[in-house]
């Protein structure tokens, strides 16, 4: 399943953030954006999940305008992003279920117990997220995304709040995710953790996607 | 099913809301409180007076649960995270919107008897028939309140445009059941003014059609 974003430009009020931005992801790879802060990462990361429109350019899932087929496309992406995306009121296992059973997982619970024991967190199914930590937050943001075992991975600085172990066991997904013929793109300043497998780097500058690596 | 979720999971929510319900049913009962005061100590029309005050009081608090519904959706995302689920978008309307119809429906229980005895009205013979307005005045309020909590999320003054946009546009629909209690309470029946039940219907219908056809637009274009 390939990703297509082509002469994406977005701008808030009137600053330009994305000029002419293209960017393709292919199945099987893991992809690093990398960039400095204000460099429009966040927003071509939320574009490319559909949660954010661009003004301009083209956005397709294998060669379709992903608007045209909003609900499969979004079923078909994984995106945490820098908002946890989850209902603090909820446990983190209502939470995985009620995203899972609406994205037509039939064993949603089970494969979300699954997936936060992975990331350290079975202690904590049945505990409302309000006083979580950072860290445990954003472990429950990325079952989230990964749950579905979505085609097309979109990770917004995931590491952001991990611990050594939290970003094993991320690192040890992306590449089961890879092995499924899934493709992730990672959105990262951070040089400190390094992302395995990966395929190509690029960066962004100036509102355009150069590829580095 | 995807509505049935959505609305177990706003319940559920709001349940686990202890200070949300507290100050949702102080405030209601206040405002039934200061109105009987107000209108009192000797009511020239205690049924006009009573149907008025509830009808108010119902309306005024109700966008208290709107604006609450519409924190619990942006507070850390969970209501992004709900649309990239694909699901479909009228269904998730119809969860919301059933979620604030039940949470209203919870607070007529609460106020009804209030505004019975501050105002020292009603019977219990007229009480399936009073459910019956309460259930016509509330799907319009759910219908058009949730739509308009839709439009108002993610901007700074939203309490403020929720209440431009609903009370305005729910005219219709207060009056047509302050007439209806007034009606009840008063004579025990809706003959003088069973034309209101019409015109409560067809605002009922245009706010869930108007959601059929634009929630989806609204819901995208708030990005």
């Amino acid at each position: 399943m390939t990703l297509a974003a082509r002469d994406i430009e977005k701008r808030f009020d009137h600053r330009v953030v994305l000029r002419k931005a293209s960017l393709e992801l292919y199945p099987g790879e893991i992809l690093l954006l990398r960039g400095p802060n204000g460099s429009g990462k966040t927003t071509l990361a939320r574009i490319l999940a559909t949660t954010l429109a661009a003004d301009a350019g083209s956005l397709t899932l294998d060669g379709r305008p992903v608007r045209q087929i909003l609900g499969d496309s979004r079923r078909a992406i994984g995106f945490s992003g820098h908002r946890p995306l989850l209902y603090l009121g909820l446990t983190p296992i209502e939470n995985l279920e009620f995203f899972g059973r609406l994205a037509g997982i039939s064993d949603a619970r089970a494969r979300a117990a699954r997936l936060l024991a992975r990331f350290g967190l079975e202690e904590f199914l049945g505990h409302p997220m309000e006083h979580f930590s950072r860290g445990m937050l954003q472990r429950v943001a990325l079952s989230r995304a990964l749950l579905p075992e979505p085609r097309v991975l979109i990770l917004d600085e995931p590491y952001a709040g991990l611990d050594d172990q939290g970003s094993e066991t991320l690192n040890a997904l992306l590449l089961e995710a890879r092995g499924r013929g899934a493709t992730a793109l990672i959105v990262s300043h951070d040089r400190e953790h390094m992302v395995p497998g990966l395929t190509r780097t690029c960066a962004l500058r100036d509102g355009a996607v150069e590829v580095s690596a | 099913m995807t509505a049935l979720r959505v609305l177990a999971k706003d319940l559920k929510l709001h349940a686990r809301d202890a200070r949300f319900l507290a100050t949702l049913s102080l405030f209601s009962l206040s405002l039934v409180l200061i109105l009987s005061v107000a209108f009192g100590p000797l009511f020239r029309d205690p049924a006009r007076e009573a149907s008025a005050t509830l009808w108010a009081a119902l309306f005024f608090a109700g966008v208290l649960g709107l604006t609450r519904a519409l924190d619990l959706e942006s507070e850390s995302g969970g209501g992004e995270a709900l649309r990239l689920t694909g699901a479909d978008p009228f269904s998730v309307y119809a969860g919301k919107a059933m979620a604030n119809l039940l949470l209203m429906g919870a607070l007529w229980v609460l106020l009804l008897p209030c505004a019975s005895v501050f105002f020292d009205i009603g019977s219990l013979r007229v009480f399936p028939a009073l459910a019956g307005v309460a259930v016509l005045a509330l799907i319009g309020y759910a219908a058009w309140g949730t739509l308009f909590a839709a439009l108002a999320r993610g901007l700074k003054a939203r309490e403020l445009l929720l209440s431009i946009l609903l009370f305005p546009t729910l005219l219709p629909l207060w009056i047509g059941a302050v007439k209806l209690t007034h009606s009840l309470w008063a004579e025990g029946s809706i003959d003088a003014v069973r034309d209101w039940v019409k015109v409560m219907v067809v605002v009922d219908v245009l706010g869930i059609a108007l959601a059929a056809w634009l929630y989806e637009t609204i819901q995208e274009a708030g990005e």
